[in-house]
Parts: C-alpha cells; sequence; structure tokens
C-alpha cells in the first residue's frame, strides 16, 4: 500500500468484502492478502498488470477456486458455502473462452445456459442478440474473440443477475461494438442499480461508467477509492523549483509519483490542496498549476510510483 | 425539445459539475427555458456514456440549488423561477477562474491577463477574422 492513498473504503452495505485473501499456485504468489471492497451498486474497475491478481479474484468470488486462506463475502454469503446461491446472483464475464461447450452452435448454447436460469428473460436476451448483431447458427468454436466475447455478454446479462463480474469485456471488440457494449451497460444498470466489478487494460474505455477504482499490484490492493475522493485528493503540481530542491520534508509520504528534471517538476501528490500548495510553497517552490488526474492518469502514476520506491 | 450537453471526458472537472455546468450553459443560451423538460436520467446517460448515478447526481444537485424540479411519474423539468442572470453569473465565474489558472500556469499576472483581454477585444471588434487567425498560430 502506498502510504499516501487511504484505501479503507466506507460502505456502509458493501456487496463484495475480501478480506486477507491469500492464493498459490504452486509457488507462485496470485494473490497476497488482498482486502477489497465494493459498494453496493457501485462500477467497480480493477486495474493492475498481468499477473496481479484481477481473474483470481473473480474465480474466487465465484467459487471456481477457493483461497488458500482469508475470506470472501458476496451480498453476505461466503462463496465457499454457498456457491450456487452467489453465483445464481451474479453475471460472469469471463476472461478467456468458454470451455467444454465449443462445439454447440451459439443458439443452443444460449438455450442449455438459460435452463440454469429460472430469471433468464428471453425478450431481453432476444434485444441483446439482435443489438449484438449475434449469428445463432455458428458453432461457438468458430467465433473470433470479440464474438464469442458477445456471446458471454447475453450469458452474464439476461437472467438480470444484481452482479456483474466482467473480466477484461471489451476485449477483441471493434470499437462500434464497445460503444454497443456500453451502451448495454448503462442501460442495464439504469434499469437494475446493479453492482458491476471489472477488469481492464483500458480505463479510459470505462472511464466514464466508473464510480470507483482498485489499483492492483502483486496479488495486494495500491489504492482503493471512490472516483470523487481520486479526484478530489490526487492531484499533478507542476512545479517551478530551484535547482537543489528535494521537495517538502512534510510531504515525503503524500508524493505518489514524481516526474521531470529541475527547474521544472511534476509531481502527483495526494492531500488536501490547499495544504499541499502551501507546502510546496513554504519548501521553495513555485506552484505553477495544480490538475486533477483521469482515472487512467490516476492509475498509472500509483504504479509507476511504486516502481520509484 | 432536447438539448445538447457536451461532457469532455479531459476536463479537469469532475462529469457531474459537467453536466450541471453544460445546463448553466443552456439557460443562458436559452436552449433551456423555465419549465423546459431535461431528458430523464437513462436517457442522458446513455446519450453521453455515463454512468446514470453520475446524471443522478447532478441532477441532485441542481434539485438542491432549485435549478430544475422533479415531478413524478413525468420526469425532470427547469424551474419556473429560474433567472439566467443569475447563472451567468456563475458562469462567468468559472470562465474567469479557468482563465486565471491558465494565466498563472504560464507564469502571467492577473492585471496582465485582464488588459490584454482588453487588448485582444478591441482588436477583435476591428478585424474579427484576422485577430482570430493571429491567435491561434
Amino acid at each position: 500500500m502506498i502510504s499516501a492513498i487511504p484505501s479503507d473504503l466506507e460502505a456502509g452495505n458493501p456487496a463484495i468484502v475480501t478480506r486477507d485473501l491469500m492464493k498459490f499456485y504452486k509457488k507462485n504468489r496470485a494473490l497476497n492478502g488482498l482486502d477489497l471492497t465494493v459498494p453496493d451498486g457501485a462500477v467497480y474497475l480493477m486495474v493492475g498488470p498481468n499477473g496481479s491478481g484481477k481473474t483470481t479474484t473473480m474465480k474466487i468470488l465465484l467459487d471456481l477456486i477457493r483461497p488458500d486462506s482469508g475470506h470472501a463475502e458476496v451480498f453476505s454469503i461466503s462463496p465457499a458455502t454457498g456457491g450456487a446461491r452467489v453465483r445464481a446472483a451474479i453475471g460472469y464475464v469471463p476472461e478467456g473462452r468458454i470451455p467444454g461447450y465449443e462445439w454447440m452452435q451459439v443458439g443452443l448454447l444460449l438455450r442449455h445456459h438459460s435452463s440454469y436460469y429460472p430469471s433468464w428473460d428471453s425478450d431481453y436476451a432476444d434485444s441483446l442478440i439482435k443489438n449484438l448483431e449475434i449469428d445463432l447458427t455458428r458453432k461457438f468454436r468458430k467465433l473470433s474473440k470479440g464474438e464469442s466475447r458477445r456471446v458471454q455478454l447475453v450469458m452474464a446479462l439476461a437472467h438480470f443477475p444484481p452482479l456483474l463480474l466482467l473480466d477484461e469485456p471489451m476485449d477483441g471488440l471493434d470499437p462500434l461494438a464497445r460503444d454497443r457494449v456500453i451502451e448495454i451497460l448503462i442501460d442495464y444498470i439504469s434499469e437494475t442499480s446493479a453492482t458491476v466489478l471489472a477488469s481492464t487494460h483500458h480505463i479510459a474505455e470505462l472511464d466514464k461508467l466508473a464510480d470507483h477504482m482498485g489499483v492492483l499490484f502483486e496479488g495486494k490492493l495500491l489504492a482503493q477509492n471512490s472516483r470523487e475522493e481520486i479526484h478530489t485528493s490526487l492531484k499533478k503540481y507542476l512545479l517551478q523549483v530551484p535547482e537543489d530542491w528535494d521537495g517538502s520534508p512534510d510531504l515525503s509520504n503524500a508524493v505518489v509519483h514524481r516526474k521531470g528534471t529541475r527547474p521544472e517538476t511534476s509531481w502527483e501528490i495526494w492531500g488536501d490542496e490547499t495544504y499541499v500548495t502551501e507546502q510546496l510553497k513554504t519548501a521553495g517552490a513555485m506552484v505553477r498549476s495544480v490538475v486533477p488526474l483521469r482515472l487512467e492518469e490516476a492509475a498509472v502514476a500509483i504504479l509507476a510510483g511504486k516502481e520509484q520506491e | 425539445m432536447s438539448v445538447l450537453l457536451h461532457i469532455d471526458p479531459s476536463d479537469t472537472r469532475p462529469i457531474y459539475i459537467q453536466i450541471m455546468d453544460e445546463i448553466r450553459r443552456a439557460l443562458v443560451v436559452k436552449t433551456l427555458g423555465p419549465d423546459s423538460p431535461l431528458p430523464s436520467v437513462r436517457q442522458l446517460a446513455a446519450d453521453l456514456r455515463i454512468n446514470p448515478n453520475t446524471v443522478q447526481q447532478a441532477y441532485r444537485e441542481l434539485e438542491r440549488e432549485g435549478l430544475i424540479y422533479v415531478q413524478r411519474g413525468r420526469g425532470t423539468f427547469v424551474s419556473a423561477s429560474v433567472k439566467p442572470e443569475g447563472e451567468k453569473e456563475t458562469l462567468t465565474m468559472i470562465v474567469a477562474k479557468n482563465a486565471l489558472r491558465e494565466a498563472h500556469r504560464h507564469g502571467l499576472e492577473a492585471d496582465e491577463l485582464i488588459s490584454a483581454i482588453k487588448d485582444m477585444n478591441s482588436q477583435l471588434k476591428k478585424a474579427p477574422d484576422e485577430v482570430s487567425k493571429g491567435a491561434s498560430e
């Protein structure tokens, strides 16, 4: 955890909680004490480099795998003891393809899938199929990555789950399909007030949808905050500084990331803007501008700052 | 009637503030007037490709400020008593603040900016085309 950034999200009735989750694959540590909190009704973006534990986390929430220690709750139910109930409440778009059903025609695959869900809404499924231009007669095996993604989205949404777990949902989709998917998700959220936990490498694509972000690194959270808190508290300070300037001692714990050289340098700092600006001035810097960061910039600053440590 | 709201992802303001400011702008330029209907939360969220909760938040704040009202089952409307002049003042302050920030980033004092704005304005009045070309170079 970067000491500067608080990560104890306040949530009265969270949809997802994990506490101190640990998971090893043989000797490979996938999760290293993950404390995730996803508030009810949030659109939570999980970002981080490959292997930081995003997919593993989703699989634990679905009880497709079990953690080595720690615990998880989905709507106050432990996936380990209430796996079926938890899965019924979740719409899941997995990262890869669905093994086992490769030989099925898409239409049959959807019918088969729908039989597991009493709440399956065929009219809604049909409208999604039309909207996403899915050909029901094709074999699932023959679909491109983007095409299978669309089918998986129908499978995830049409039973109206209160929680969506989307693992790289935009992967392989062309720009128009991405835009459609965004629109479908917005409609879905408007209609159902569902909670969404999505992982992505393309933060900008989901930026306007997200209201929370967690940054994962090596199986742990570096930061976990509401969009508003990130916007208010994490800012880029463009500074003009003396040759031998070495920062403000009072801010040493608050600096998330720094770049550029003297005399002009840009520091990303977490804290109250007025206080930070005062400290910088006192330390001899001239503050040229203070700008908030987009989610993508914030994630990059947090991850790059980790490397600077 | 529908209003055109513009949201800029690279803007430094939070999206819900941008929506609020865009509605103020629509009031000032009179594309929205007293009792005009606003798009539904779902519609505006889908149009702008943003989280419906963000639209909800903007509408809630505007309602708190008394700029809009919600009629259950019918939709959201601009208040009958809305005063575009007051909103104009708010917008002017926002524009001024942005300009001052930009000036400071470029190492300019407020006085220098103000006199430059006056100069530029009188030049624009004389030869609008040439000045706009010159300014963009």
